[in-house]
């Protein structure tokens, strides 16, 4: 059912997933299911969301307050819960993109130095 | 409806429109929609762990975990009674006796004295190294100067002690005096409860007598009249107004001598000539720093200002200086000391205590074994089974702390009653909320410590795969089994430690028990009257109160033996004067004769038994209008007429006014120790009452009747005399000598309780681990007599293994021992820190105690009945 080889897939990082969530939400309030398909779609397969991780992930931005959940019908009239980004969760958004980078930055610097200093 | 409820529904609503949606697009891409709810289910895995994950986000799991722990602690405690009261009372006596030590530390030094901004509290005194004087008092005229002349203090007050005779309203009774500067409760910075403190105008000469009272006078004497204040009380027979009365909380007491009223200094009987003297220094001087002014520029200010003061009022004695301390050090003197040795020695029986409890532990937790084998194996973590052993040690700690803090309440109150009277700041010493918090705080920091070692063996991972190999088998994991004998090894060690203190201070107390005083104490009776200043006023007026009051008691027959001496040896404060040889040699500059100075009565030296060596005593010629006489004592004669005879040489001293008083001397007689059994005796001279007399006696007398009757006779002589004065102090020397002795006894004692506690719990964790090590080794033993091994050598092979242990933990300890003992040496008297005796009896003793303890064990390795412990597998 998955179109990559599991070995081509990366596990996520501690923290990784959350930040991940946060920018899918940006998009627009959606359902968990939405949000694994969205985020293993715009990862090209190459990211795999536990389920096992998803639910506790969700609830644990929720009580942090960065995303609040409420009912909603979905685009085939069903029921279902609607993950809704807030405004500290937006702003958390851009405060963990800007971590994110920076450390992006930092390992690259340090992997490949030559090539990043060349794109530089 | 809880949050945490609601989420968990969203969760679970959740979750199914995962898996319909995930089944939905599996129907999508072409699979029978059973399999495709099969995929769905699988991808999304363990639904039930999802949910407990995020159950566990919304709840205050460790909140729940920890009752549920403790529930668990409170079952297995309850399940092993016997277990739990050996362990909750071995803990109780830890935490209990340690409680009870830190009250009195805390109290004597980490609790705020009872004045504003104590830490600004100073006491100024001064000192004379190079004559070895430390810590003497001021006289008024330099305290006069000091206070004008320093900028470092934002007050500074003078007081002294005093007893005064209270009468009216009552039995004529003593009371203990403060005669203070006016400023002395607005430095302390303390406000009176009722009416007003002294006013700098009750500091004046000529200003109308004015008396504070302190709450307990003002309940017990005067049943707390609200309208005392303004009215007149009789001190010395002369009528003082009562301005305010002082909180019980207000405690100011130095050397012990806290005050039951306060006079302004100028209302002092004696303060018209005192007040004129400048180096009689009887005044104890308290500042406060001005804020921002630290000790160290207090010191150097006060230096620099004694420097100046010396010329003017010590001419040629340069060793002298003004000193500052801390007004708690200046209270508390030398108490801390022996209660620090005190508090180590009942933190080493706690450890010990715990390390008993950490055996007793493991041991447990090597039977319980298959229970935490079975939890691993559903699924516990480690550190899960690790926090719910801890909370079982914990309860069982904080168990022990109730228990402990009970028999702390009572170890105070005994405590209480035992102290000698001027252990400094002894009122305060109560089991209250730091004191409560300290115990509670100890009981977890020790069932951590006893709880850690088992619980992390019992955590192990690898446990249950060693349980599985061991199983059926006599030994235990060689680990454990390493752990068992370094904690009682350690145990004997420390107990080793406790001890030899314990050791070396008992023999200290008996050789200060065994010191020779230099009088008889046994047979004497002592008492004391002070005359009523105003009414007697002059020397001659006390020359014949003495005098016919000694008549008249020396008339009853059963106390013909009767003197008359001030101070009295031991149980008074000892005078000291300076004095100087005419026509001596000349002195180093510096060099400060001072001799202890006493007033007598002709019949003292025979009554005390204090042998004449040289010359006479004195007689009943030796009056006012006869040449002076003294007479020396042996230490005097020998420091400063070495190589001459003492006889008809002349010395200038004397108690003011009469400084300047040529002495010959009489007579030569043995020393006396009559500052403390503890100290050497020193030069000491004494002159004849009738001479040099003062405003009160000292009766000492030989008689073999009882205390109280003893005490009526004399109080009926006295009253035929003066019937408003009160006899005061009566009882025997010996008591007062062992008054003298009471810090040195009370901390014998305790350290000698601690030691045989320490004792104990070693030969209890012996006891312990042998008994263990016994019937882990049964098979074994079994074996070997099924082989032919005899009972002796099975015993042996069992106290063998005792005695191991023992040997390492003593000799351990007494390294320790000889290293720690050099501390307590301030405490010990004529006993070196490695006093043979105590080195080679205490170990005998714990070794003989260890061996004892696994006697019992090994009586019941010798009766294993091989056929039964080879059939036990």
């Amino acid at each position: 059912m998955s179109t990559k080889e599991q070995r081509e897939r990366i596990e996520l990082l501690q923290g990784t997933l959350d930040l991940l969530i946060l920018r899918t939400l940006r998009l627009g309030p959606t359902h968990g299911h939405a949000i694994a398909k969205a985020i293993e779609f715009r990862s090209e397969d190459v990211l795999q969301v536990e389920q096992g991780s998803l639910y506790p992930a969700l609830h644990r931005l929720i009580k942090r307050g960065w995303i609040s959940v409420q009912d909603g019908t979905s685009e085939n009239n069903r029921r279902a819960k609607f993950y809704r980004l807030t405004a500290r969760g937006r702003r958390q958004l851009e405060v963990e993109t800007g971590k994110w980078d920076k450390l992006a930055g930092a390992i690259a610097r340090i992997l490949r130095p030559a090539e990043s200093e060349s794109e530089s | 409806m809880s949050r945490r409820k609601r989420m968990m529904e969203n969760l679970d609503q959740d979750i199914r429109d995962f898996i319909e949606r995930e089944t939905q697009d599996n129907i999508e891409r072409g699979m029978p929609p059973d399999e495709a709810r099969y995929a769905a289910l699988r991808k999304f895995g363990n639904a039930t762990r999802v949910k407990e994950e995020t159950w566990e986000l919304w709840s205050f799991l460790w909140l729940e975990q920890l009752c549920h722990d403790v529930r668990c602690g409170l079952r297995q405690l309850r399940r092993s009674p016997g277990f739990t009261m050996v362990a909750t009372l071995t803990l109780a006596l830890g935490i209990g006796a340690n409680t009870a030590i830190f009250s009195a530390v805390y109290a004597v030094l980490l609790k705020p004295l009872p004045f504003a901004h104590p830490g600004q509290l100073v006491r100024v005194f001064e000192a004379n190294d190079r004559a070895g004087i430390g810590g003497e008092g001021c006289s008024y005229p330099e305290f006069q100067e000091w206070r004008r002349q320093n900028h470092v203090f934002s007050g500074m007050a003078a007081v002294q002690g005093h007893e005064l005779n209270l009468t009216g309203g009552g039995e004529p009774m003593v009371v203990k005096v403060g005669d203070v500067t006016a400023d002395f409760f607005p430095v302390l910075g303390v406000p009176p409860m009722m009416g007003r403190a002294f006013l700098p105008a009750d500091d004046d000469q000529g200003a109308a007598p004015a008396v504070v009272l302190s709450e307990g006078l003002w309940r017990s004497r005067y049943g707390a009249d609200p309208d005392l204040v303004g009215k007149a009380i009789d001190l010395d027979k002369r009528s003082f107004t009562v301005v305010g009365v002082m909180p019980a909380t207000f405690r100011f007491s130095l050397d012990g001598r806290g005050g039951q009223l306060w006079i302004p200094i100028v209302q002092d009987p004696t303060f018209g000539p005192v007040a004129k003297r400048p180096n009689l220094g009887s005044f104890t001087a308290i500042a406060r720093l001005k804020p921002g002014v630290s000790m160290a520029q207090g010191r150097a200010e006060m230096e620099a200002l004694s420097n100046r003061l010396t010329q003017q009022y010590h001419p040629g004695d340069e060793g002298r200086t003004v000193l500052i301390a801390t007004l708690r050090e200046a209270m508390t003197g030398d108490a801390p000391a022996p209660l620090l040795v005190l508090l180590a020695a009942v933190g080493l029986v706690l450890l010990i205590a715990c390390a008993n409890l950490a055996n007793l532990f493991l041991a447990r937790a090597t039977s319980r074994a298959k229970e935490f084998a079975v939890r691993a194996a559903l699924g516990a973590g480690r550190s899960r089974i690790l926090r719910q052993l801890l909370t079982e040690s914990a309860v069982l700690g904080l168990l022990g702390a109730a228990v402990g803090i009970a028999l702390a309440f009572g170890g105070v109150q005994g405590l209480s009653g035992l102290l000698p009277p001027s252990f400094p700041r002894a009122e305060s010493i109560r089991v209250d909320g730091p004191v409560l918090a300290f115990a509670l705080l100890l009981s977890l920091w020790a069932s951590l410590l006893f709880g850690l070692a088992p619980a992390l063996f019992a955590a192990d991972p690898r446990l249950h795969t060693t349980l599985q190999e061991s199983a059926g088998r006599p030994g235990e994991g060689k680990g454990r089994r390493r752990a068992r004998n370094l904690l009682v090894t350690a145990e004997v060690a420390l107990a080793m430690v406790l001890l030899v203190g314990a050791g070396l201070l008992i023999r200290s107390f008996a050789a200060l028990l065994s010191v020779d005083p230099g009088f008889e104490t046994r047979t004497i009776l002592k008492a004391e009257v002070s005359l009523p200043r105003f009414q007697y006023s002059t020397p001659q007026q006390w020359v014949t109160f003495s005098n016919e009051a000694l008549a008249r008691i020396q008339a009853e027959p059963d106390l013909q033996d009767t003197a008359v001496a001030l101070p009295l040896p031991l149980a008074d404060q000892s005078c000291s004067l300076s004095f100087s040889i005419v026509n001596g040699p000349p002195q180093p500059p510096g060099a400060n004769n001072t001799a202890d100075y006493v007033a007598v009565s002709p019949n003292y030296f025979h009554v005390i038994a204090i042998p004449l060596l040289r010359g006479r005593t004195f007689t009943q010629q030796d009056v006012m209008s006869t040449p002076r006489v003294a007479i020396i004592s042996e230490a005097l004669a020998r420091t400063y007429f070495p190589h001459r005879d003492p006889i008809g040489q002349q010395l200038i001293f004397g108690f003011p006014p009469d400084t300047n008083v040529k002495r010959e001397v009489v007579g030569v007689v043995g020393d006396v120790r009559d500052a403390a059994l503890n100290k050497s005796p020193g030069p000491m001279m004494y002159v004849p009452f009738n001479q040099a007399p003062l405003w009160g006696v000292g009766l000492v007398i030989k008689t073999s009747s009882s205390t109280s009757a003893a005490a009526n006779e004399i109080r009926a002589k006295v009253h035929e005399v003066d019937r408003d004065l009160p006899v005061t102090d009566v009882g025997w020397m010996f008591e007062a000598v062992d008054v003298s002795l009471g810090q040195a006894h009370l901390r014998t004692w305790l350290l000698g309780l601690f030691g045989a506690m320490a004792l104990a719990l070693a030969a209890a964790g012996v006891f312990g681990v042998i008994s263990y090590s016994v019937s882990r080794r049964t098979r074994e033993f079994g074996l070997r007599m099924a082989l032919g091994a005899s009972e002796q050598e099975v015993l042996r092979l069992v106290l063998k293994e005792a005695l191991r242990l023992a040997i390492t933990g003593v000799t351990a300890g007494l390294v320790l021992a000889v290293g720690l003992a050099r501390l307590i040496s301030s405490l010990l008297y004529g006993v070196r820190p490695a006093d043979p005796a105590t080195l080679i009896v205490s170990p005998l003793l714990l070794t003989g105690a260890a061996l004892l303890a696994a006697y019992l064990p090994a009586r019941r390795a010798t009766r294993v009945d091989p056929m039964a412990a080879l059939r036990h597998e």
